[in-house]
């Protein structure tokens, strides 16, 4: 009974912080609506595939939102017909690459300096890869496909074929919900926004709920008890960073905590995976990519911030 | 529209009313007290302007997910969190709290039981508080060696992040401290040796139980 109402009472913290984010992040994302409505803007952003995520990472200056923010920034990219790699760079790396983070992370490490450098730069990195390991995949089988309907109709002709876009054209049924092409003013635009910060804080109790139930039966001593081994203390601060689930803007000062008792590797690996995979954005993910790429994308991050952070290790120990 | 209107509302009232009660100092680090207030301010406005533009349509379906949120928004007015603070703190390591930046200009009865930790943790001397006065409360935290600790929880961000912050209680003799009880003890400071170091102890003369603070977090 104690661990249960431990866990409730976990699950209300999270979920209570997370909230006001994603409210930020679906407000960010209806102001491109109603600022931009036919997205031209999103269309005209670089396709180069090193230019283009990188575009989309640095956008995160632009449009601060942490990684339940991030979400529906994301989908409003890929709705209105964004490159693949701008949107996908946008969301893997704009939870680390904005000023509140960068200052969330200088304020806990001022006396760190390596950190403050190699936080940004492996969030960038590592965003510019996830985007190329996706983009190998075709567009039918990354996105879901309510918002691959969406995203064929902001798209061009000249991309995509019509049979590529269901528009009823070449007698393809409708699809479900498409996007609405002509400026629908601002009571539209507020009753989608409100269905959509609805349904992603439906997958938010989700991803809250498991990250409240792992970590109250899963003692964080166990992963911690492997300190300054070079790879163990990189796999458990991962799994840290996996269940703990906080929002990036503060998980420096969560790291703060344990930052003498672990390799600076395994302190990296927890600041860059956290951001781009945990349990809470299980769900909120699944409004953007199909299972199989939410899965493509938790094994090279996994894989990836490892070999980050054995490199470290090796740098600095 | 009006379903959305409903649930806005509802979720709108949740983040309120948890910001009315107090209820966040519980869960919540207070540099997000006001964001958490003013997004269920937000979400209210935006359900009256919903419920204002659908009021002459047809009442939606509900789609399943929603019902669920809608449960679960009732579920945390209902039932309020109460939290085991030992089991918090169990398996996670001490934190490592900033220096002190005021405890040595206070008098040592007006330092926190944080602020001791902390002055404890970077100037570990215990000749230095030999006989000075404490007045501290916190839980009853037991650990896998030695005597409980007096402790309280450090919170960054939210309750998920909870680091447990305790001061040794050299507890007197046939006194059995309850675990997660919240005590208030006044003693004084003592060198003791705990795992073969002399460390700082207090000697309590006075413990008195008392019920969990309004704000138990040490942020």
């Amino acid at each position: 009974m104690e661990r249960i109402r431990t866990a409730w009472a976990l699950f209300q913290g999270l979920l209570l912080e997370a909230l006001p984010f994603l409210l930020l992040g679906v407000a960010i994302a209806t102001l491109a609506r109603l600022v931009a409505p036919q997205g031209l803007w999103m269309r005209r952003l670089p396709r180069h595939p090193l230019l283009a995520p990188s575009t989309g990472a640095l956008l995160g200056f632009a449009l601060p939102a942490c990684e339940c923010g991030n979400v529906p920034v994301a989908r409003r990219l890929l709705a209105g017909g964004a490159p693949l790699g701008t949107a996908l760079g946008f969301l893997f790396a704009a939870p680390v690459l904005n000023p509140i983070v960068l200052l969330s992370t200088w304020a806990a490490f001022p006396n760190q300096p390596w950190l403050l450098l190699a936080r940004p730069l492996g969030a960038f990195l590592l965003a510019l890869l996830l985007s190329g390991v996706l983009g190998l995949l075709p567009e039918s089988r990354l996105l879901v496909p309510e918002l691959l309907a969406q995203r064929r109709l902001s798209q061009p002709l000249s991309q995509v074929g019509l049979l590529e876009r269901p528009s009823g054209l070449v007698g393809a049924p409708l699809p479900p919900a498409p996007a609405p092409e002509a400026r629908a003013g601002w009571g539209a635009e507020l009753e989608h926004a409100s269905g959509e910060f609805l349904n992603l804080a439906s997958l938010l109790l989700l991803g809250c709920a498991i990250a409240a139930v792992v970590q109250t039966w899963l003692p964080r001593s166990w992963l911690l008890s492997v300190g300054s081994d070079p790879t163990l203390s990189i796999v458990a601060l991962m799994l840290l960073a996996l269940v703990v689930s906080v929002c990036s803007s503060v998980d420096a000062f969560l790291a703060l905590g344990f930052a003498a008792q672990v390799s600076p590797g395994a302190l990296l690996a927890f600041l860059l995976l956290g951001p781009v995979v945990d349990l809470k954005l299980a769900g909120l993910f699944t409004v953007l990519l199909r299972p199989a790429a939410i899965a493509i994308t938790a094994a090279t991050a996994l894989l990836a911030v490892l070999l980050i952070g054995q490199w470290v290790n090796l740098w600095l120990l | 529209m009006l379903i959305a209107a409903a649930l806005l509302s509802l979720w709108g009232l949740v983040l309120l009313v948890s910001s009315l009660s107090g209820r966040l100092h519980l869960l919540l680090h207070p540099a997000f007290h006001g964001l958490v207030a003013g997004a269920g301010a937000l979400l209210l406005g935006v359900a009256a302007l919903l419920a204002l533009r659908g009021r002459h349509r047809p009442v939606e379906r509900l789609p399943l997910p929603w019902l669920l949120s809608a449960v679960v928004a009732n579920a945390v007015l209902l039932l309020p969190p109460d939290p085991s603070f030992s089991l918090l703190a169990a398996g996670r390591t001490q934190g490592l709290p900033d220096p002190p930046r005021l405890a040595f200009l206070l008098p040592p009865e007006q330092r926190s039981l944080s602020e001791w930790v902390r002055l404890l943790r970077s100037r570990p001397d215990p000749s230095l508080y030999d006989g000075q006065a404490v007045r501290i409360s916190g839980f009853v935290l037991p650990v896998p060696e030695g005597q409980p600790l007096l402790a309280r929880l450090q919170v960054r961000c939210c309750l998920a992040d909870a680091t447990p912050m305790g001061v040794p209680v050299a507890w007197p003799q046939g006194y059995r401290p309850v675990t997660n009880q919240w005590l208030a003890i006044e003693g004084r400071m003592a060198t003791a040796t705990l795992a073969g170091e002399a460390s700082s102890v207090v000697i309590p003369e006075r413990i008195t139980p008392i019920p969990r603070p309004q704000r138990p977090l040490e942020p």
